[in-house]
């Protein structure tokens, strides 16, 4: 009956789950902010109050995420790769390629049919393949990101973004706003552009099914669809993609890591 | 300036020619007469609307010169926005009239550098003319646009950047090239308390280090010219000529190359027309009254 706390630290918002035999039973998120030391501490706090535990109650905790450097309390780390892989496997065991959307960093997993990473490719050079680009355009548009898919549903006419750049895309969504394009065929504009960068890093990571999507990018409906759309297939979701890679973290210290264990990466990825 | 009040001198000899450079972030023209010598230059913003800008920097620097529109021979378009101005003679791209203007300021010229609000350019340059190029309008790192959107986030203005950075003790340096991840990172380097001008500097080298990259494919000779509205920054100066190990020119106004050797094809043109004994003009001269007098320009 341990009680495990995972928790990913990343570079937009920081998620906390608490698992208990493999099933998470209380879930936070905060926005990061610049002092990920502090979210941690907070983060921590809340989720503990919440599940009305104390520290003394969790057996290890386990950090991810691009601040996970900055968990002091933290038991471990581990690479958000893995953490992912391990997270999306708990909820859908037949998954063998992941498409993990976060704010800054898109990346597609490779697994093997006994669940471990065997490649994977990381879009972190350029903001256009992420939800930054998203974030970017949504602050044009004057709306919350939450709205963002439901609303690109409503197009009609998608604008095609003739940049790969995120500022200069920002720059073509102010001017199409002023030519009269409707907010919805912007949005939808933007997701098409989304889904034609992951499907390239699909296609460079080797598809296998089943697949899968995760990350905050996956609560976006219109994302979703737009890359259904471009590959082809139904993707499976799971109901709180955002917390995949905490709830990832969480198992990693149920299966048995130990302090002495590697939480490092293994097969043979590339970074974009 | 007396001469050119003087029409009848005016008419009976001297003629003049117009660059006018419609870029993406300032709109520049420039009057020389027919000895190529520059008699008016300005540049206001270019805004949204091209064709009434275009308008009114060009009415401005005829009045500076004391020309009319009839005084001049010939006007060329340049820029990324050209094709908006209707009362141009001709289009000719920038990276033409980049060469020409550059070569006419340093005639032993043979790598150039632009780098403009939207875009970076490497010029290669042999007797006056262009014979290779390398560009970068697709990604917003390593152009002034970087620059833009990161003195935002440091709350300073864009002219303060090259004085501020020579105050640096180290560069930071900055692992991102992406201009939204580099902005990120520069405010977690705020939230740590880096020195402005430390973070100012390490701006400055990642824009010349990403130009620099580029350029590397012309095989780069001196003499190094650098144009464009990031070369008025002392800052990226300096850590161009670091990385490329060579000495940089910079002429007195680097926005108006593009115009000045805009004008200059203007007088190229007519007088190649004239010793052929062809019609200087193509087609009919487009400056109308309603190209320009009814605008709101007073």
């Amino acid at each position: 009956m341990a009680l495990i706390m995972g928790l990913d630290i990343g570079s937009g918002t920081s998620k906390g789950v608490i698992v208990r035999d493999g099933k998470p039973i209380a879930y936070h998120l905060l926005p990061s902010g610049v002092d990920y030391r502090a979210v941690a501490q907070r983060l921590r706090e809340e989720i503990l109050a919440m599940a009305g535990l104390s520290a003394a109650d969790i057996a290890d905790t386990i950090a991810t995420g691009q601040g996970a450097d900055n968990v002091a309390f933290s038991g471990h780390q581990a690479s958000d790769i893995l953490c992912c892989a391990r997270g999306v496997i708990s909820v859908f065991p037949s998954v063998r390629t992941i498409i993990d959307v976060q704010r800054t960093f898109t990346q597609v997993i490779r697994i093997n049919a006994t669940g471990h990473v065997i490649n994977f490719v990381i879009n972190e050079k350029c903001a256009t393949g992420s939800g930054c680009f998203l974030d970017i355009i949504s602050h044009v548009l004057q709306i919350d990101l939450k709205d963002a898919g439901p609303l690109s549903l409503g197009s009609d006419n998608p604008v095609v973004f003739t940049t790969g750049c995120a500022v200069f895309g920002e720059s073509e969504a102010i001017s199409r706003v002023s030519e009269g394009a409707s907010r919805e065929d912007i949005l939808a504009g933007v997701h098409q552009a989304l889904a034609s960068k992951i499907s390239t890093l699909v296609d460079r990571v080797g598809l296998e099914m089943d697949c899968a999507m995760s990350g905050g990018g996956a609560l976006n409906v219109g994302l979703v669809q737009s890359v259904e759309k471009k590959l082809g297939f139904k993707l499976l979701a799971p109901e709180q993609p955002q917390f995949i890679n905490a709830i990832g973290a969480a198992m990693m210290a149920e299966n048995g890591v130990t302090a002495g264990n590697s939480l490092s990466n293994s097969g043979s990825g590339k970074i974009n | 300036m007396g001469i050119f009040r003087d029409h009848s001198i005016r008419e009976d000899s001297l003629i003049y020619f117009a660059g006018i450079d419609l870029g993406s972030t300032m709109t520049k023209v420039v009057i020389v007469d027919g000895d190529g010598k520059t008699l008016s230059a300005l540049m206001g913003p270019t805004g949204p609307e091209h064709r009434r800008l275009a308008n009114k920097v060009m009415a401005d620097a005829l009045l500076r010169a004391d020309l009319t529109f009839d005084d001049v021979s010939y006007v060329v378009a340049t820029g990324y926005g050209r094709i908006n101005v209707p009362f141009a003679d001709r289009q000719i791209t920038e990276l033409t009239c980049h060469a020409k203007g550059i070569a006419s300021l340093f005639p032993g010229v043979r790598t150039a550098i632009d780098i403009g609000g939207q875009d970076a350019k490497g010029l290669k340059i042999r007797n006056d003319k262009l014979v290779d190029f390398v560009m970068n309008d697709r990604c917003a790192a390593g152009t002034g646009r970087f620059l833009d959107v990161l003195v935002g986030t440091l709350g300073l203005r864009i002219e303060e950047l090259g004085e501020i950075s020579l105050k640096a003790t180290q560069k930071l340096p900055i692992s991102s090239v992406c201009t939204v991840f580099a902005q990120m990172e520069i405010m977690a380097c705020l939230s740590q308390g880096t020195p402005l001008p430390d973070i100012v500097a390490g701006l400055h080298d990642a824009i010349a280090n990403r130009v620099v990259k580029m350029i590397k494919k012309l095989k780069i000779e001196p003499e190094v010219v650098f144009t464009g509205g990031v070369a008025k920054n002392i800052g990226v100066v300096n850590a161009l000529q670091e990385h490329l190990g060579l000495k940089v020119s910079v002429p007195a106004e680097p926005l108006l190359t593009g115009a000045l050797g805009a004008a200059l094809m203007g007088k190229e043109l007519t007088l190649k027309a004239i010793a052929e004994g062809k019609p200087i003009h193509e087609k009919e001269r487009r400056l109308v009254e309603s190209t320009f007098f009814h605008t709101e320009n007073h």
